[in-house]
């Protein structure tokens, strides 16, 4: 019984069924599920599936939403379930599109794939300065910092961000993802940044690897 | 030969005598540091868009031919558009603006970038039947007959101009925002989009006929799309196909009957997974063919299409801003890009700030020396 609700979550947040999601959730809570599992095997695996297909374009980013929709639904019902349990996420995050660009539908989607893993995400919104990055990360413990450019003309301002970082003597301690449009493998590279990834969801199996890294739980 | 030949015959695999330098214009933040540095005087940097007299005069001082988005069209938006009216200014001065489609953009003071999408008007049916869709009603006005009527006469006769088709997916990306136009797909009223798109497409078409039947010549017609990013389209090919095929189809017939055979689209980022739809349906020039760092989309659209495929673009602007080295690589490319025939290099945008002057004069220069 339990492992075909778990399913049926699943199932329906890939189809972005929110209501059913919500309802299905509930349902779940009332079976006497622990709210951790039907968050990593309703959830979270359903988000999975979406991220997957999403990297080989068997879906694109109206499918996506919707299922990060209906995951937001299903998680509002178990939030308070998982804090009183003590249940921990993944890892933390502090993301933002960079100083002098307000472009957010890239930065958003992988907003959307880090908390499909787990991931705890402080959204920093757009415009975002080196020293808030920085800041944040210090001040709230993000093991990663995540940043996102349209233009050309304001990717450089990733590099101050990893100046900033080895400034602030938190570099050791803090991995830094890039990625958008005009942002590739290379760049990520020359300016000393830790990962560039080609899209959302590699971007969150990657934030996954780096934060049990950090926890030191990968051999 | 004039530029509007040369132009056409390019693309109709018909001799030229040289290349044409075409571009497709600029930021304004680039004229008016061009105008700072004295590059060029202060009045071409105010007023400067695709087509305009000023245009035409920066183009003669920069070496340019003409820009390839010189077209001309109808009011085939939202009419009237929403009142764009300030709703609320945040602590840091950000602005959230409603816009004339509808969406909430936060405009934030200092910064020269598009504004982020806050929020979207068009939610469910009601909006769309009460707010939007008398807005997309055609009416003759939409049309300026009088303007079409002699047209013929008073357009520029040596360079390409194109009939403006309007969009079939990008105004309506516009009028929802990317985040609203998937919960709009998905909607529970299942058909609540495909009639979004369907009005819109209808009114699109009736300007055209419209200025069409005015008699007025084009050489080519043009839509404007940007339905793409990164990672591919915005929407899943069998849904853009399902929904947008049909209209791109009587369009293109459309033109088709007044013998308007070269029918260019704008659409950045990876286009690929959308060309068979387009193609299928009669575009037949891709444009601005952007290579970002996914590199030339317009050779394996050739290979997969043949010669009817023909591009306008496919020149790495970021060159521009670089070195003469770097100017000079994709001027090679460019070359041979050329030798495939139908395709006239154009850089891949707007040149935007940072480009330097005196490589667009060398670009413009050297791409003319290219002979087919």
């Amino acid at each position: 019984m339990s492992a075909e609700i778990l399913n049926e979550i699943s199932e329906n947040l890939q189809r972005g069924k929110a209501k059913v999601v919500k309802e299905l959730v509930t349902k779940a809570v009332e079976e006497g599920i622990a709210p951790d599992v039907i968050l990593n095997e309703g959830l979270l695996s359903g988000m999975d599936i979406i991220g997957e297909k999403f990297k080989t374009n068997e879906v694109y980013v109206p499918e996506v939403l919707i299922a990060a929709r209906a995951m937001n639904m299903g998680v509002g019902v178990l939030k308070p379930l998982l804090a009183e349990a003590g249940v921990k996420a993944t890892g933390k995050v502090c993301i933002g599109t960079v100083q002098g660009d307000l472009h957010d539908i890239g930065k958003n989607l992988v907003k959307l794939m880090f908390e499909g893993k787990g991931l705890e995400v402080v959204d920093l919104g757009t415009d975002v300065s080196p020293d808030t990055f920085v800041n944040t990360a210090k001040e709230q413990n993000c093991q990663i910092i995540a940043c996102s450019a349209l233009l050309t003309t304001t990717m450089g301002v990733m590099e101050e961000v990893v100046k900033k970082a080895e400034e602030a003597g938190i570099r050791d301690k803090v991995k830094i993802m890039v990625g958008g449009a005009p942002v590739d493998d290379a760049f990520c590279k020359k300016i000393g940044a830790d990962a560039y990834t080609p899209d959302a969801a590699s971007a969150a199996d990657k934030a996954v690897e780096f934060c049990r890294e950090l926890a030191g739980t990968v051999a | 030969m004039t530029n509007r030949e040369r132009a056409m015959n390019l693309l109709h695999y018909k001799p030229v005598d040289r290349m044409p330098a075409v571009h497709f214009g600029y930021w304004g933040e680039l004229l008016s540091e061009w105008a700072a540095q004295g590059k060029i005087p202060a009045e071409l940097a105010q007023g400067n868009w695709d087509g305009s007299e000023k245009e035409r005069e920066l183009d003669k001082l920069i070496g340019w031919d003409f820009n390839w988005y010189h077209c001309s069209g109808s009011s085939n938006g939202l009419a009237p558009g929403f009142e764009t009216k300030v709703l609320e200014v945040l602590p840091d001065g950000t602005r959230r603006i409603l816009n004339s489609w509808g969406i909430v953009e936060k405009h934030k003071p200092g910064v020269i970038s598009i504004p982020s999408e806050d929020d979207y008007t068009l939610k469910d049916r009601e909006a769309f039947e009460t707010l939007y869709l008398p807005k997309m009603q055609f009416f003759p006005e939409r049309v300026n007959v009088e303007y079409y009527r002699h047209f013929n006469e008073t357009r520029p006769q040596d360079v390409p101009i194109g009939l403006h088709l309007g969009s079939v997916l990008g105004d309506i990306r516009n009028m929802t925002s990317v985040v609203g136009m998937s919960y709009l797909i998905y909607d529970e009223d299942e058909d609540l989009f495909a009639d979004l798109v369907d009005a819109y497409a209808e009114m699109q078409f009736q300007c055209a006929k419209t200025i069409l039947e005015t008699g007025a010549k084009f050489d080519f017609a043009h839509y404007w799309e940007d339905i793409c990013f990164k990672n591919g389209p915005l929407v899943s090919p069998e849904i853009f196909h399902e929904l947008c095929a049909k209209h791109y189809k009587k369009r293109n017939d459309l033109c088709h009957e007044y013998g308007l055979d070269i029918i260019s689209l704008d659409c950045d980022g990876v286009t690929e997974k959308l060309l068979p739809t387009w193609f299928e349906t009669g575009v037949n020039t891709m444009f601005p063919i952007e290579v970002g760092v996914w590199g030339d989309q317009f050779e394996p659209a050739r290979k997969k299409f043949g010669p009817g495929m023909r591009g306008v673009g496919g020149m790495d602007k970021t060159a521009l801003r670089r070195d003469k080295a770097a100017v000079d690589a994709e001027i090679e490319r460019m070359k041979r890009l050329a030798s495939l025939g139908g395709f006239i290099p154009c850089p891949d945008h707007r040149l935007m700030p940072g480009t330097k002057f005196e490589l667009v004069q060398y670009y413009a220069e050297e791409i003319k020396k290219i002979r087919i």
